[in-house]
């Protein structure tokens, strides 16, 4: 690594400092990501209330146990996106690579068993305005609830679709060693991407699949 | 204990909790599953953030940084919620019937 590399950057004291600060800056972007993801869950909050029936409907044509192996494949990625930085921080070259194309991969399993679900929902009828064929009580509702699945899900897949295209970027650069136990930071903040991503899965997961299961 | 092993603990945690989740919702519980499920779905990204996103060993500002951004979200979304919920909507004689 180049010496230029170890100094702090000018407008910092310390390479603590600097680092510090880019991590604030990842946790700054992560906000506004919440932000954006905030009015669809208050559509979601506001169908759940006003349509409370039809959403329970809907879910229960959701794919459970493929949405549910999705769920623990997001959740290995994070273990494996963990150990990446791990790695990153102790210098690990060669397992610093290897952990992050683990996360890739299992990111592009997790988006490929996205796209068998969409294909199966459209071989159903339950893409609205496109491909919908549902008939039967509360039709409007559990369209209303396709859609926000649809919303929910698709910019979910967007998000980890460029999580993705970092994390291959990293193995890239690791690959050629551009990072070292001194400077780890860009593999902890696409890290932090990554798990905020997955966390987001968290919380679509039960409230797209798992209303009301026990009577379907 | 070492990173690795943390790690790996908190990875199987997460799938127990996965299982629970998937779990309680077979069982007729009425809006007590929402509660469930939503209860576990926070523990589950509180490890995520605690553990796999370093808070635990992070500086309270990037400690701040999450828990500012969900109070305001908590704010808006709660703020919304409240206008929808006691709103009246009073049909104009010109709108289409409801």
């Amino acid at each position: 690594m180049s010496e230029a590399l170890r100094r702090p950057a000018e407008q910092f004291d310390t390479r603590s400092q600097q680092h510090e600060a880019s991590l604030f800056g990842t946790w700054a972007f992560l906000a506004t990501e919440l932000m954006f993801f905030g009015p669809l869950f208050l559509a979601y909050i506001y169908g759940r209330f006003h349509e409370g029936h039809a959403f329970a409907l809907g879910s229960q044509h959701t794919h459970l146990w493929l949405g549910s192996l999705n769920t623990a494949i997001l959740l290995t990625s994070s273990l494996a996106m963990a150990l990446s930085v791990r790695a990153a921080e102790a210098g690990e070259r060669r397992a610093l690579t290897r952990w992050l194309l683990v996360t890739a991969l299992l990111g592009v399993v997790f988006l490929l068993v996205k796209g068998l679900e969409y294909r199966e929902e459209w071989n159903e009828g339950l893409v609205p305005v496109l491909q919908f064929a549902y008939e039967g009580p509360d039709e409007a509702g559990v369209e209303f609830f396709f859609l926000l699945y649809f919303l929910m899900t698709g910019v979910h897949a967007l998000h980890l679709a460029i999580g993705i295209a970092l994390v291959l970027w990293l193995a890239v650069c690791a690959k050629r060693a551009r990072f070292e136990s001194l400077y780890s930071t860009p593999v902890e903040a696409v890290g932090l991407y990554w798990h905020f991503v997955d966390a987001l899965w968290v919380f679509l997961y039960p409230l797209l699949y798992l209303l009301e299961r026990y009577s379907a | 204990m070492s990173r690795v092993l943390t790690y790996v603990l908190t990875w199987i945690a997460l799938l127990v909790l996965l299982a629970l989740t998937l779990g309680s919702a077979f069982i007729p519980l009425g809006p007590w599953n929402g509660v469930v499920n939503l209860a576990i779905a926070a523990a589950k990204a509180l490890l995520i953030a605690v553990m796999f996103m370093h808070l635990r060993r992070s500086s309270a500002l990037l400690r701040l940084a999450p828990l500012i951004a969900l109070y305001t979200l908590a704010l808006l979304v709660g703020l919304s919620t409240t206008d929808y919920a006691v709103r009246h909507v009073f049909a104009a004689p010109w709108s289409s019937p409801r």
